[in-house]
């Protein structure tokens, strides 16, 4: 058994942050149901850039573990299909611009009407209410006004953004707490309720640690590369084959990095004699650092390092990072079977549990591959289900 | 009532992973209660501080919580713990592996008193596999999972990103896994053992880069703003800085071509397809770039809104909190502290229309709810005093 085996998910869901939400729902055991257009499915299918055998990658990611239903929102047969299967629910999720499902007639207001135990969860760009509702929102501008973009990068370069799609992600991962705090909820009260969150609000939320500091300094964050604007050492310094990191941020670890890269000098050089110290005069104490590790490779340095505790790593690429034997003794990568892309990899579930696991079972569903199950399920006979498909609905 | 009322969650944690995941348990109203050692948590002689010398950093990820100081290194403090133990839900812990073991409050034992408890672990690097044993920092982890590899600018140095999203993504995969974990306990009557690590979030948050290297063997490159498989979706340079615009797809590409008067590229072959704009996103940035900077940013963010284009600023930390839309969703938030004072913190990212997460108080001052809590376990004042005495308690 799965911690949410028996919770039953509607994912009429596109691209990432939604979709991200629901996946980590299914992980844990919950039966989602995505809802697809008929024909060509989910518009993430058809992202051409990367595909395995024709197969798109993005769509793979984000929908393991998952059904689908294909089902034609735009005829009132296909919303009566929708809504008797609103009624099995548990949760529903969506993330269209605010407005658009109300015009479908699938609202929170309207499906809370039949079904007054439902937990709705919206994910939008701004989130359902205040000024910029109904903007289209994208990772992007949710990093860049969020501050995040204003916080990342070389001191003097160009802009950088989070090269992981941070608000996406996290914005899934906040509504998938905020629904199943609005589950524990209904177990109280028998009430269902509505979820709203936003990639605004959850790249915000990621602001905490900056956000407290200008609070308290009145200074206004800037990027500094890889350091940190409140502790030294801790960034990534030069060896003589690439750069790893480092965090010696104390002063137990300041003295066990220093022996480490036998540089007993520092630890008696005024400049680095407190915290204080060695974050006022950063740039001084990581050019001495780096004229002792520049002399050696990284696998020498953090063999070192490691070896005297001091937190450290390299900073790998993707391959190295996805055969590093920890991710795998983490089972973070997983094999599985598509029946057009053939073996595709995945990753797994981050967070382990120890009675009721959660699982990479399945590759993501081909468009409406359990279409006749599901309508099986909702009590539709053969003939009603021909003629469903003869229209088109599903 | 709240969706986590009468959840009682012992928070055993420092810094910036467990205590934001406890935090956003005591959003939902469950009584967390922060287990310090008399002298007080790590954090709370972290910089930077407030006027009153309280650390901005404890009162940021701490608000919602109560305090009981008590020396685990005494067996007497050891018995109090475990009578709390008996009455809680959940426990959060963020040592490293083995330290719980030493302290004599690893799950085996504490679920031998109580087994309905849900006990969670974040860690560097989780409880098992090669690198159990090592301290693990948001820096390291950014760099081990490759989430460094693909931020910053091509050729220039390494770059994390800004904020810290291997111990917040620790933090949020943290309470997802609880809240799986109550849900199971509704099914099974049994407590489990919860165990993430900031590596693991590291890699889950890297499902885009993954899934792209598996499908194309492509290594995922860092591109500054700039998106590997779609364009323009970037940050652009205005007269007076820079804003983000995503206009990748084909029915945005061609109004963009026409807030900026380039209706020409419509019909350039370079760039007619997706694909071609992103093989040639370097002339097509110049191109975009010289009309740009000729004209403020706020003259193109009205532009883009008008025609329907996500765009948005790239706002300093205070420039977001003073955002109109940050405002209208509570991001920023007041409370009141015994000593500092009013204090900001930021809202919760999730609004739920019944149950919302609420702001009830502001970070404890250290021991503040001792005696309170050691009357609600059912201690005479007698014995409390003589444990206060004894400075097991404080």
């Amino acid at each position: 058994m799965n911690a949410l085996t028996g919770t039953r998910v509607i994912d009429l869901t596109q691209a990432m942050a939604a979709p991200f939400c629901t996946m980590n729902l299914a992980d844990m055991g919950a039966d989602v149901i995505k809802i697809e257009p008929p024909g060509a499915g989910e518009p993430t299918r058809r992202e051409g850039a990367v595909q395995k055998n024709g197969v798109s990658g993005s769509f793979l990611a984000m929908n393991r573990n998952k059904r689908s239903l294909s089902v034609d929102l735009k005829q009132p047969d296909g919303v009566a299909v929708m809504k008797r299967l609103a009624r099995t629910a548990d949760v529903f999720v969506q993330n269209y611009r605010p407005g658009v499902v109300t015009r479908l007639g699938i609202g929170y207001e309207a499906l809370a009407k039949e079904h007054p135990r439902l937990v709705y969860c919206s994910v939008s760009g701004f989130g359902s209410t205040g000024p910029y509702a109904s903007r289209g929102g994208y990772d992007l501008i949710a990093q860049g006004m969020s501050g995040i973009i204003s916080v990342t990068g070389d001191e003097d370069g160009p802009p950088a953004k989070s090269g992981i799609p941070l608000s996406d992600l996290t914005a899934g991962l906040y509504a998938a707490y905020g629904i199943l705090a609005a589950l524990e909820y209904r177990d109280r009260t028998g009430e269902g309720q509505h979820v709203d969150t936003s990639l605004f609000e959850a790249a915000m939320s990621l602001t905490v640690w900056e956000s407290t500091e200008y609070w308290a300094t009145g200074r206004t964050p800037q990027r500094l590369g890889s350091a940190h604007r409140l502790t030294a050492p801790y960034q990534a310094v030069r060896a003589s084959d690439g750069y790893f990191t480092v965090g010696a941020n104390n002063d137990k670890l300041f003295d066990a990095c220093c022996r480490a890269i036998d540089r007993l000098d520092l630890l008696t050089d005024a400049r680095f004699a407190a915290r204080d110290d060695r974050l006022k005069n950063r740039a001084a104490l990581i050019a001495e650092i780096e004229t002792t590790t520049a002399g050696g490779t990284r696998a020498h340095w953090l063999a070192r390092l490691d070896e005297a505790g001091v937190p450290c790593g390299p900073i790998n690429t993707y391959p190295e990072a996805l055969a590093d034997p920890h991710t795998l003794a983490r089972n973070m990568v997983v094999d599985l079977v598509h029946p057009v892309a053939g073996e595709i990899k995945a990753l797994g579930v981050p967070v382990k549990l120890s009675d009721t696991p959660g699982a990479v079972e399945r590759a993501a569903p081909l468009v409406g591959e359990h279409t006749a199950e599901i309508l099986t399920e909702l009590g539709y006979s053969d003939a009603e289900q021909r003629d469903l498909r003869a229209r088109g609905v599903v | 009532m709240m969706a986590l009322d009468g959840v009682r969650v012992i928070d055993q944690t420092q810094v910036m992973a467990g205590p934001t995941c406890t935090m956003l348990l005591g959003d939902l109203g469950a009584d967390v209660i922060k287990v310090e050692p008399p002298e007080g948590e790590t954090t709370r002689g972290m910089e930077p501080r407030l006027g009153s010398g309280h650390s901005a950093a404890f009162l940021a990820v701490n608000r919602n919580k109560r305090s009981l100081a008590l020396d685990l290194k005494d067996a007497r403090g050891v018995d109090v713990f475990k009578k709390l133990v008996a009455t809680s839900d959940i426990l959060v812990e963020n040592y490293r592996p083995g330290v719980a073991r030493r302290l004599g409050i690893d799950y085996d034992t504490l679920a031998a008193i109580n087994a309905r408890l849900i006990y969670c672990s974040i860690s560097g690097f989780g409880q098992t596999g090669p690198y159990a044993n090592r301290g693990g920092y948001d820096l390291v982890a950014q760099g081990m999972s490759g989430i460094m590899s693909a931020t910053g600018n091509e050729g220039g140095p390494p770059v994390k990103v800004g904020v810290p999203i291997a111990d917040l993504g620790a933090g949020l995969f943290g309470v997802f896994g609880i809240m799986c974990a109550l849900r199971a306990r509704r099914l099974t009557g049994r407590g489990q053992y919860v165990d993430t690590s900031l590596f693991e979030a590291g890699v889950a948050l890297s499902q885009w880069e993954a899934t792209e290297y598996w499908c194309t063997g492509n290594v995922p490159k860092r591109l500054g703003t700039a998106h590997r498989l779609n364009a323009p979706y970037q940050a652009f340079r205005a007269s007076d800085g820079h804003f983000t615009v995503g206009a990748a797809n084909d029915k945005l590409w061609p109004l963009f071509c026409g807030v900026l008067g380039l209706d020409h590229l419509t019909r350039d072959a370079r760039f007619d397809t997706l694909a071609g704009r992103v093989r040639n996103r370097v002339e097509l940035e110049v191109l975009i770039e010289a009309v740009t900077s000729t004209k403020t940013r706020a003259h193109w963010l009205a532009r883009c809104e008008e025609a329907g284009i996500p765009a948005g600023p790239i706002s300093t930390v205070p420039e977001a909190h003073a955002d109109p839309q940050a405002r209208a969703r509570g991001m920023v938030q007041e409370v009141d502290h015994p000593d500092a004072g009013r204090v900001k913190t930021l809202g919760n990212p999730v609004k739920m229309s019944k149950s919302p997460p609420r702001l009830r108080k502001a970070a404890p001052r250290l021991g503040e709810d001792t005696r309170t809590i050691l009357r609600e376990l059912g201690y005479a004042e007698d014995d409390v005093a003589a444990l206060a005495r004894a400075k097991v308690i404080a």
